[in-house]
């Protein structure tokens, strides 16, 4: 089940063009738990903490080596309970995923994807399989829409309620498949 | 759990340190204690000295050129292990005890103290005890063998001493590790691990345990191997070991002796790291954490636990592949040990394990991860309920601050560059340090990092560092209120205030709290005191230098507007200067700042503290102000706040980017909007230099400094008293005008001003401005409100429309004080700007001006005409009676005829006052250069006054006659009237082009000498400008005015013997009577420069009009020739025509010369305005009035 997604930004200034050295301003565009529980705060962490990956092999790009024009990043980093996967925009937009299937592993899902990538017209018959990468393309696209409101200032938080429903429907429909 | 463990770990040899005897200085056991710390390797080639091969070796292999022995040293010593047996290494294998020997005079107690720090470690296979400075009489007392004095010497010798002895403790070490392993050998000693039961020995426990007791041994073996710095010879033992642990099924062991094969691999293998190797260390140690794992027996996890085994050994594979290209490996063993602290039964194990773990991924760069499992170990701190745990906790706390980027800036010294940097990056205005461009990206993670805060605040409340508390505290507050209740904000507020109590008064903190302060602006020098800079090559030093108008800006000044930010502000030595800063207090509560004070860092400004109290939710611009002490750069980064007991210092640049972050919508809130202040442009913090002590003028109008109100054209005097306020006496001082209606100052008294220089200080000079008011025009004067109830508005100059007074002033132009200081330029100069108020009210208005124009004729008799001759100096007679009744009718000379030219003026007095008008012409042009010197020739005309009423209207008359030319020539088109009388009939057609042009220019010559004065009231006077009108109304007929008629014409009786003068007299008489023959003459003058030929008719008319000489019933006899006389007159000369009359009836006539020029030249057809050259011009002159005396 999915319990966190997120949408980190990377904010770049005008007069700046280049993100500074050593990453980017990494600024929590939009963040939402699926939880009952009480622990927002604890989800704050995990995926303030995954950006440390996501730094890593934004630096490091060429070790991503045939993931290079990928998006889905995949599995960012086990903890306690949770696996936190990312996904990363040509413009370095980051999503992040907090889910609590501990049983897919990391090379399934990468399989998936190509599989996907192979038999696209056959997506709607392995649909039935959690896809994470179907996921972060739906949030993307869910997320475009969002910043192509002409009110919406790039880099501030992400306040709009279609967008937070939009999420809620997709995690929701993913969350149902997963289990 | 240990800390700081590594692969190498099994490898060191642990050593304690102790101090005894007397209590050591801190300063001396750190150094001390470094002094030994350093030897942590000692080479075996290096002890080989030492060393002394008792028995064989049982270290074949022994490096001897190569190994090392790995020492460390563990200061204080530590508590026995209860798996010393399981691993060697975790034993403390020898004591090393420090000792102070000023501290501790009797060596007998020492040696005692040193037995006693022994007493805990019974594996501890070599004892030393260094006694460092000993005394004299230590050095004179026997030899011990327990202690090793150093003898007091210096550094170097002191380090080599050490070595020295530490290489012999290695030496005795290697040579105790030797029978230690032979000791092993031979005899079965039982090594046991809390792991196995103790308890339940069965038969089958039994048989087991004697054949795991040899892999043991070999494992314990190969343990000293490692330590003995052989690995080759650990490795052959630990091999035995593995197979042996394998075929016993004593899984614990197998994971050691594998785990110490590892090392054994490293070690000699040392430097090299190829993949092979580093699979193979991979495999092995994977394998290595999957026996831990299967060691851990479920019955005695209470008891004992593996757990932390399996961790280590994960840690310490973490350790060994922590690279960035293996991040991923190491992040999901890093991430697994994490999740295997819950089965660590030990709370310290879970510390121990959570450090290693931010530590390595601080190593790997995965800052946030570092700073989240920090946090997990403060957490932990905190869960110990001691002061010290505390600190700790508050010292973890306070290095995860870096990742959540709320750092204090005490530990953050970019953020607390030095002033100078300050100064210069503030210049750059727009651009922004990377560090804070970032922090305002990254503040956005405010849950994350209010938390952080909110913990650093209980741990260092909690460890009673209440400094720390505060920063803490302050650094909430400040950059979270908007996300802080009221409530919690007040709490902040009181927790700041409860930290203050217990710091010392004037305890000073990096972090700032509130208020926000930034920059307002910087007011501009009054005008009283601008600063020049002065050019010391030009005579005129202001020009050139500073806008010199009244406007700061001005479009023409160099750069545009990408400079504008390097501002420059020039502050004098000793005057007080004012910076306005805007605060602001978000808060919910009171903020009382107890001071407040513009923060210097070079060191020559002296500022002076407020105190302010900013009620909730509200900003203010206070004024603060300083004394400049020194000359030199200042720069003022921010201000010193002494707010919540403590002294803050607040940076405008902090501020600065933290609004370009609200204004970008990326930071949670605009402090100073959200108290309703308004949005400020950025002022970009100028250049300010401070200059030597200037001059000082100010100034004051003599009779108050109120505007002075004056009627339009009114003239007055104003006198401005100027004194010296400064320390330094003016030298050079000149006066400019500026501003609008500059030539309304009709002179101002330089020399007086310059006369009394060098001003002293305190010195005092006046002088007059004498000031004619302007004219209001409709664009700069209002209507007079307060009047709006009279009909007619009054209307009144608007503000500023006055002149200015720029007086340049400037000290002397060489310190004599300062003379090393060679290439100091110029001390600037000053400029005082003094507005000469004046309010002009409206005054006489000028209607209109007409010409009137009338002619009276003459009454013929023999005295007139005059005498022809002009030349002749016959007008004394008009003086006199012009003098005598001061008439405004002028006899025409010439004309013969009463002809008068008035120019009539209408003047309304809308005022309150009385005006009285005074006009006067003024003769000091005569046309004539023959006629001599007039005693009026440079007189005013001047004629009676002509007193308006307020609110009503007058007409003034002025004549005009005067102005007539003698001659009528060509040369009066010309710009220069001046008549040439050698010069005959000039191009005129040439100069007709011109003609208007040279009519404006005879009309403004004529216009510039009727001068309209008015006088009212005592003290007022001016003078009123009717140019433009008089033009108006002089246009059309200005010839008629100007130029005489080329004839002229004059009908006199015949008396030639009689005296003008004494006929003058009786000119009033008559002398003509009925029924005489009256001998009479027609003068006929040429007033041109040529000859001018003509036929001549008189004629005569009586009251009725009707010709008196022809027709039935003529009334008029005649003798001589009347009509079609032809005449030839030469220029500039008069021709008489005598004939004789004879009057039938007395009564009125009139007599009329008329003439019909023949070939006309130009000069007379311009004169007649005539059209085309066919026309025959005419000529008629004045009637002349002749008075008939007598009866019927």
């Amino acid at each position: 089940m999915i319990v966190c997604v997120a949408v980190v930004g990377n904010q770049v200034r005008s007069d700046r063009p280049r993100p500074l050295r050593g990453g980017a301003q990494n600024n929590p565009v939009y963040l939402q738990s699926f939880t009952e529980a009480d622990d927002a705060l604890k989800l704050h962490h995990i995926v303030h903490c995954s950006l440390d990956v996501i730094d890593e092999r934004v630096n490091n790009p060429k070790r991503s080596g045939p993931t290079l024009n990928e998006t889905f990043l995949g599995l960012l980093y086990p903890t306690e309970n949770y696996k936190v996967y990312g996904y990363l925009t040509n413009t370095k937009v980051k999503f992040i995923m907090v889910t609590t299937d501990l049983d897919v592993k990391d090379a399934d899902v990468r399989n998936l994807k190509v599989i996907l990538q192979n038999h696209y017209k056959y997506v709607s018959v392995l649909v039935q399989i959690p896809t994470y990468i179907m996921f972060f393309r739906r949030f993307h696209a869910a997320y475009v829409d969002a910043v192509s409101n002409p009110f919406h200032v790039p880099g501030k938080k992400i306040t709009s309620k279609s967008f937070a429903e939009r999420v809620s429907v997709i995690v929701k429909s993913f969350g149902s498949t997963a289990t | 759990m240990e800390p700081d463990v590594s692969m190498e770990t099994m490898s060191t040899i642990r050593i304690a340190v102790v101090a005894v005897g007397g209590a050591i200085p801190a300063g001396r056991l750190r150094e001390y204690a470094a002094a030994v710390g350093r030897h942590a390797r000692v080479e075996l080639s290096a002890l080989a000295s030492f060393y002394s091969e008792q028995q064989k070796s049982p270290f074949a292999h022994q490096p001897w050129d190569s190994g090392a022995l790995r020492l460390r040293f563990v200061l204080g010593g530590s508590p026995p292990s209860p798996w010393e047996d399981f691993q060697s290494h975790r034993k403390i294998l020898a004591v090393l005890a420090l000792c102070h020997c000023p501290a501790s005079p009797d060596l007998d107690i020492v040696a005692h103290h040193f037995a006693a720090a022994c007493r805990p470690y019974p594996h501890a296979l070599a004892r030393r005890c260094f006694a460092f400075f000993p005394s004299d009489a230590q050095l004179r007392e026997e030899k011990r063998d327990d202690i090793v004095l150093f003898p007091p010497s210096d550094v170097q010798k002191m380090e080599f001493h050490m070595l020295t002895m530490v290489q012999d403790l290695a030496a005795s070490l290697l040579m105790e590790f030797e029978k230690c392993v032979l000791r092993t050998e031979s005899a079965g000693t039982i090594l046991k691990t809390p792991l196995d039961s103790q308890s339940s020995l069965g038969s089958e426990e039994v048989i087991k345990a004697k054949k795991r007791r040899l892999g043991r041994a070999q494992k314990t073996i190969g343990d000293y191997c490692l330590l003995a710095g052989s690995p080759v010879d650990a490795n052959a033992h630990y091999s035995t070991a593995i197979e042996l642990a394998r075929l016993t099924g004593d899984v614990f062991w197998h994971a050691g002796a594998l785990e110490g094969s590892v090392c054994a691999l490293l070690v000699d293998r040392t430097g090299g790291r190829d993949p092979i190797l580093e699979e193979e260390v991979k495999y092995r140690y994977y394998t290595v954490i999957q026996l831990y794992r299967r060691a851990f027996i479920q019955d005695n996890a209470q008891r004992v636990s593996t757990v932390s085994f399996e961790l280590e050994a994960a840690l310490k594979l973490a350790r060994y592949l922590c690279r960035t290209e293996l991040a991923k490996e190491v992040v999901e063993l890093l991430m697994g040990a994490a999740d295997g602290a819950k089965s660590l039964v030990d709370a310290n194990d879970r510390l121990i394990l959570y450090v290693e773990i931010a530590r390595l991924f601080g190593t790997l760069g995965y800052q946030r991860k570092a700073a989240f499992f920090s946090r997990q170990v403060a957490q932990l701190y905190l869960q110990q309920d001691s002061a010290s745990a505390a600190i700790s906790a508050m010292q973890v706390l306070t290095m995860t601050t870096n990742a959540y980027h709320v750092q204090s800036r005490r530990t953050n010294p970019k953020l607390h560059a030095p002033a100078q940097e300050l100064g210069t990056s503030h210049g750059d205005g727009k651009k922004m340090q990377p560090q804070s461009v970032v922090s305002l990206f990254e503040s956005q993670w405010s849950s994350l990092q209010m938390v952080l805060l909110r913990e650093i605040l209980v741990s260092s409340v909690r460890a009673g560092d209440p400094l720390s508390a505060w920063s803490a505290a302050a650094r909430l507050l400040r950059s979270f209120y908007p996300l802080i209740t009221p409530a919690g904000q007040s709490g902040l507020a009181s927790s700041l205030a409860n930290s203050a109590d217990r710091l010392p008064v004037g305890t000073r903190c990096a972090d700032p709290a509130l208020p926000f302060i930034r920059l307002h602006s910087f007011p501009l020098h009054p005008s009283q005191m601008d600063i020049i800079k002065r050019n010391p090559l030009k005579k005129e030093w202001w020009t050139g230098s500073a806008p010199s108008g009244p406007f700061i800006y001005t479009p023409f000044s160099k750069g545009g507007t990408t400079d504008n930010s390097k501002e420059e502000i020039t502050w004098v030595v000793g005057e007080p200067v004012q910076v306005l800063v805007e605060l602001a207090n978000p808060c919910s509560f009171d903020l009382v700042v107890e001071s407040i004070y513009l923060s210097v860092h070079s060191g020559n400004f002296d500022a002076f503290p407020v105190s302010v109290n900013l009620p909730p939710n509200t900003a203010k611009v206070i004024l603060l102000s300083g004394i400049p002490t020194k000359v030199g750069p200042i720069s003022i980064p921010g201000c010193i706040v002494h707010c919540f007991g403590v002294i803050t210092e607040h940076l405008f640049r902090d501020v600065d980017n933290l609004l370009l972050g609200a204004a970008q919508g990326l930071v949670l809130s605009d402090p100073f909007r959200c108290c309703g202040s308004g949005k400020l442009k950025n002022v970009s913090f100028p250049n300010i230099s401070v200059v030597p002590p200037l001059p000082l003028l100010v100034s004051h109008v003599v009779g108050g400094n109120s505007s002075t109100i004056l009627y339009e054209g009114e003239i007055r005097d104003i006198r401005i008293c100027l004194t010296n306020a400064g320390t330094v006496p003016v030298e050079q001082a000149h006066i400019t005008l500026s501003g609008k209606n500059q030539d309304s100052v009709i002179s101002m008294a330089h020399d007086k001003l310059t006369s009394a220089l060098p001003l002293k200080p305190g010195g005092e000079v006046t002088f007059t401005v004498t000031l004619k008011a302007w004219q209001l025009s409709l664009a700069d004067s209002e209507v007079d409100a307060s009047r709006n109830s009279s009909s007619s508005a009054r209307r009144i100059s608007k503000e500023g429309s006055s002149p200015l007074l720029a007086i340049y002033y400037a000290g002397p132009s060489t310190n004599s004080d300062e003379s090393e200081n060679k290439e100091a330029s110029v001390p600037p100069g000053r400029r005082l700007v003094l507005p000469l108020n004046v309010c002009v009210l409206q005054g006489l208005r000028f209607v209109k001006a007409r010409l009137l124009s009338m002619e009276i004729p003459a009454h013929v008799s023999d005295s007139f005409p005059k005498p022809t001759n002009i030349n002749q100096s016959s007008t004394e007679e008009d003086d006199d009676v012009q003098d005598k009744d001061g008439s405004l009718v002028k006899i025409d000379p010439y004309k013969g005829c009463w002809g008068i030219r008035l120019l009539e003026l209408e003047l309304s007095n809308p005022t309150d006052v009385v005006f009285e008008v005074n006009v006067s012409v003024q003769l000091d042009n005569p046309t004539d250069e023959h006629t001599p010197v007039r005693d009026y020739e440079s007189a005013d005309i001047r004629y009676r006054k002509t007193r308006i009423d307020r609110e009503y209207s007058a007409r003034v008359l002025i004549p005009l006659e005067n102005f007539k030319l003698p001659v009528l020539d060509g040369s009066v088109f010309l710009k220069d009237s001046q008549t040439d009388e050698s010069a005959g009939n000039k191009a005129f057609s040439v100069t007709e082009r011109n003609a208007k042009a040279e009519l404006n220019a005879s009309i403004n010559n004529l216009i510039s000498k009727i001068k309209v004065q008015w006088q009212s009231g005592r003290n007022s006077s001016g003078e009123l400008n009717i140019k433009e009108a008089t033009q108006a109304a002089l246009q059309a007929s200005v010839m008629d005015i100007l130029l005489p008629d080329p004839l002229t014409f004059g009908f006199r009786i015949a008396n030639t013997s009689v005296e003008i003068g004494e006929l003058g007299d009786q000119s009033s008489k008559n002398p003509i009577a009925a029924h005489e023959m009256t001998q009479m003459e027609v003068l006929i003058r040429n007033n041109t420069k040529e000859t001018i030929e003509m036929s001549l008719n008189v004629t005569c008319k009586d009251v009725a009009g009707e010709n008196c000489f022809e027709g039935n019933s003529a009334t008029v006899l005649w003798a001589g020739v009347l009509g079609d006389i032809n005449l030839k007159v030469p220029p500039l000369e008069e021709v008489a025509h005598s004939f004789s009359l004879y009057f039938l009836v007395p009564g009125d006539y009139t007599l009329q010369a008329a003439a019909g020029i023949t070939n006309a030249t130009d000069v007379l057809r311009a004169r007649a305005r005539a059209d085309s050259a066919e026309e025959p011009i005419f000529c008629r002159g004045s009637p002349f009035h002749v008075r008939v005396t007598g009866t019927a």
